[in-house]
C-alpha cells in the first residue's frame, strides 16, 4: 500500500492507508530562473542603495568601532532600571493614556462621514470622492512629529497639541483604510436601497453604516493602541504625556529613569492591546 | 406558507390602481459596447402577471431594470403609470421607484443588520432626508413594515438579524421589503435561482397571491419553464435582447421554448418537483 505512495510523503501512508490507487498530480509549475532573477535584482539593488559614489546612503562602519564605547556607557544604564523614579511617572502616564483616548474618539466621530465620502460604493460622485481622497492623503503624507512641533509652536505646550496630532494621524489611517475596505466588498443591498426609490444619504445611513461598522471598529482599536505607542514620543517635541518626562530625564543622562520609563510603557501597551483584542473579538 | 394571516393584513392601500407598464422602442448598449436590448417594445396592462423568459445574457435582467431606470435606456421610452421613467431623474425618478417594488435573485439584504431596519428601506421614497439620518421613523411606516412582514409569515423574524436567515426567509423579508413601498407595480428579477424547489414554489405563490390580492401588476424573471407556465398567464421570451415571443403561457409549447432558448429543452430548465402542499399553491395550467 505505502509503496503506491509518493515517496515525499511517507507520514500519511501509516495514518491514511486506501484501495484506492494514488491520483496523479499533474507536476506543480516551478520557474527557477525567475526566482533566481528576482533574488538577484534584490541584492543588486541593496548594493547600489548602499553606494556612495551613486548616490546611495554613506554607511561607515569605522564609526561604529571609534564611538562604540560611550554607547555601550549608556547601554549599561539602561540594563539597571532604576524602579524608584516610577511614582513620579504615574501623572504624565495618565496623561499620555487621556491623549490616546480623546484622539482616538474624535477621530472615531469625524471618520465616518469622511470615509462614507471617500469610498466608491457610498459616494458615487467622482469630483467629492476625490476631492476628500486628496485631502486625506495630504494630512497622511505629513509625519506626526512635524504635526506635534509646528501644533506646539501654534497652541503652546501640553496635553492639546498632542490630541490635535493624534487627531490628525488617526484620520488619515481610519479613512484611507476603510474606504479601501469598503471599496473592495459587495454591496448588494444598495441596488435594493435605490430600486426602492432610496437616495444615497438613506441607503448609507440605514444599511450601508451597520454593514460597514465591523470594518471601522476594527480600525478604531488599532488606532487607539497605535496612539498609546505614538503619543510616548511626542513629548519629546514638548506635546505633552511621558514623552516629556524622557527628554528630561535624557537630558540629565539619567538612562536609570528612561530605562524604567521605558519598561512602563511596554507593559501599558500590551495591556491596551490585550484589551483591544477582547473588544475586538466582540465587536467585529 | 401564503398565509390568511397575510389576506386578512392586505388591502392597506386599497384605493391605489395598478399602473401599467409601456415599453417603445427601447434599446440598451452598455459602456463596453455589448447591446444588452435591440427595439423592444411591449405593453403590460395594469394587474397582469407576466413571465419574462430567456437564457442567461438574454436581456431579463437589462429589462426589467430600464422599468425602474437603475438601467438607463439607451434609445426609445419607458412608460409606468403616470411616470415616463427615461425623461426623469433625482427626486422624480425616486419618486417614481416609491411605486415599483423589485425582489432579487440575490435577496440583497443589508445582512448585519436588523429585519426590521432592512424593511424600513421600503419607505425611502416616502421618507426626508433628516428622518433618515436620525433614523426616526413613524409610527405608520413602522406598522407597514410590520404588516408587510406579517403578510409573508416573517413577522416573528423581526429583530433577527438578516444574514441569519434562510435563503426562502430572505427572499420573505425581501418581498415584505417590496411591499412596505406599498407599489403599484411588481418586479422580480430570478427571485426563485437560488432557493430549493419548495422554497421556489413558496415564493412564486407568494407573487401569485400578490397579483391576485393586492391587485399589483407583476412581472417576473425566470428560466424555468414549468414555474413560467405554472404561474404566471402571459409570457414574454427573450433571445439576445430582442422579444421573439409574446402571448398566454396557455400557448406556449414546448416547441415555443426552444425557439427562445435556441435548443433543445433540458432538465436543467425546469424545476422537477412538484409543490409539497399543491393545493394551497393556485391553480395548475
Amino acid at each position: 500500500m505505502s509503496s503506491q505512495l509518493p515517496a515525499t510523503a511517507p507520514a500519511n501512508a501509516s495514518s491514511a492507508p486506501s484501495a484506492r490507487s494514488t491520483p496523479t498530480v499533474p507536476p506543480k509549475p516551478r520557474n527557477h530562473v525567475r526566482t533566481a532573477f528576482i533574488a538577484a535584482a534584490f541584492v543588486a539593488f541593496t548594493v547600489l542603495a548602499c553606494t556612495p559614489g551613486i548616490g546611495g546612503v554613506d554607511i561607515d562602519l569605522g564609526a561604529f568601532v571609534q564611538h562604540w564605547r560611550n554607547g555601550w556607557n549608556k547601554f549599561v544604564q539602561l540594563l539597571q532600571p532604576n524602579f524608584a523614579f516610577l511614582p513620579r511617572t504615574v501623572g504624565p502616564m495618565l496623561e499620555t493614556l487621556q491623549m490616546a483616548i480623546v484622539g482616538a474618539f474624535a477621530a472615531a466621530l469625524v471618520s465616518v462621514p469622511l470615509t462614507l465620502w471617500a469610498a466608491k460604493p457610498t459616494n458615487p460622485s467622482w469630483p467629492v470622492r476625490t476631492f476628500v481622497r486628496t485631502v486625506i492623503n495630504v494630512i497622511r503624507s505629513i509625519p506626526d512629529l512635524v504635526y506635534a512641533s509646528i501644533l506646539v509652536v501654534m497652541v503652546g505646550t501640553g496635553a492639546l497639541p498632542g490630541v490635535l496630532t493624534l487627531f490628525l494621524f488617526d484620520i488619515g489611517i481610519i479613512v484611507k483604510l476603510v474606504s479601501e475596505a469598503i471599496d473592495s466588498s459587495e454591496h448588494g443591498y444598495m441596488e435594493a436601497g435605490r430600486a426602492a426609490g432610496g437616495s444615497q444619504l438613506q441607503i448609507n445611513r440605514l444599511t450601508a453604516l451597520p454593514q460597514v461598522m465591523p470594518l471601522f471598529a476594527n480600525q478604531w482599536l488599532y488606532v487607539l493602541e497605535l496612539n498609546v505607542r505614538i503619543s510616548a514620543i511626542l513629548g519629546l517635541v514638548g506635546a505633552g504625556g511621558i514623552g516629556r518626562l524622557i527628554e528630561e530625564r535624557r537630558s540629565f543622562f539619567r538612562y536609570d529613569d528612561v530605562s524604567a520609563i521605558i519598561l512602563e510603557i511596554l507593559v501599558v501597551v500590551i495591556i491596551i492591546e490585550v484589551i483591544s483584542n477582547l473588544l475586538r473579538r466582540r465587536l467585529v | 406558507m401564503h398565509s390568511d394571516a397575510g389576506r386578512a393584513a392586505t388591502g392597506s392601500n386599497p384605493a391605489a390602481a395598478p399602473w401599467h407598464i409601456e415599453l417603445d422602442n427601447v434599446s440598451v448598449t452598455y459602456p463596453n459596447g455589448t447591446r444588452g436590448l435591440r427595439n423592444v417594445s411591449m405593453s403590460i396592462a395594469p394587474g397582469e402577471i407576466v413571465s419574462i423568459v430567456g437564457l442567461s445574457g438574454s436581456g431579463k435582467s437589462t429589462l426589467i431594470r430600464t422599468i425602474n431606470g437603475l438601467v438607463a435606456a439607451s434609445e426609445g421610452t419607458v412608460h409606468v403609470g403616470p411616470h415616463e421613467i427615461t425623461s426623469i431623474s433625482g427626486s422624480a425618478l425616486r419618486r417614481a421607484r416609491g411605486g415599483i417594488g423589485m425582489i432579487f435573485q440575490g435577496f440583497n439584504l443589508a445582512e448585519r443588520t436588523s429585519v426590521m431596519d432592512n424593511v424600513l428601506v421600503g419607505r425611502f421614497a416616502y421618507t426626508p432626508w433628516y428622518r433618515s439620518l436620525f433614523g426616526l421613523h413613524t409610527q405608520a411606516d413602522r406598522d407597514l413594515a410590520l404588516r408587510a412582514l406579517d403578510s409573508v409569515g416573517m413577522l416573528e423574524k423581526v429583530w433577527s438579524r438578516a444574514g441569519a436567515l434562510s435563503g426562502g426567509q430572505k427572499q420573505r423579508v425581501a418581498i415584505a421589503r417590496a411591499l412596505t413601498q406599498e407599489p403599484q407595480v411588481m418586479l422580480a428579477d430570478e427571485p426563485v435561482a437560488s432557493l430549493d424547489p419548495p422554497t421556489a414554489h413558496a415564493v412564486m405563490a407568494d407573487l401569485q397571491g400578490i397579483n391576485a390580492e393586492r391587485h399589483l401588476t407583476v412581472l417576473v424573471n425566470i428560466h424555468m419553464i414549468d414555474l413560467a407556465r405554472q404561474y404566471t398567464t402571459r409570457m414574454i421570451g427573450l433571445r439576445a435582447g430582442e422579444i421573439v415571443y409574446d402571448g398566454p403561457t396557455a400557448d406556449a409549447t414546448d416547441a415555443v421554448f426552444e425557439e427562445i432558448y435556441d435548443r433543445p429543452i433540458q432538465a436543467r430548465d425546469t424545476l422537477g418537483d412538484d409543490p409539497v402542499d399543491a393545493a394551497s399553491l393556485g391553480e395548475h395550467p
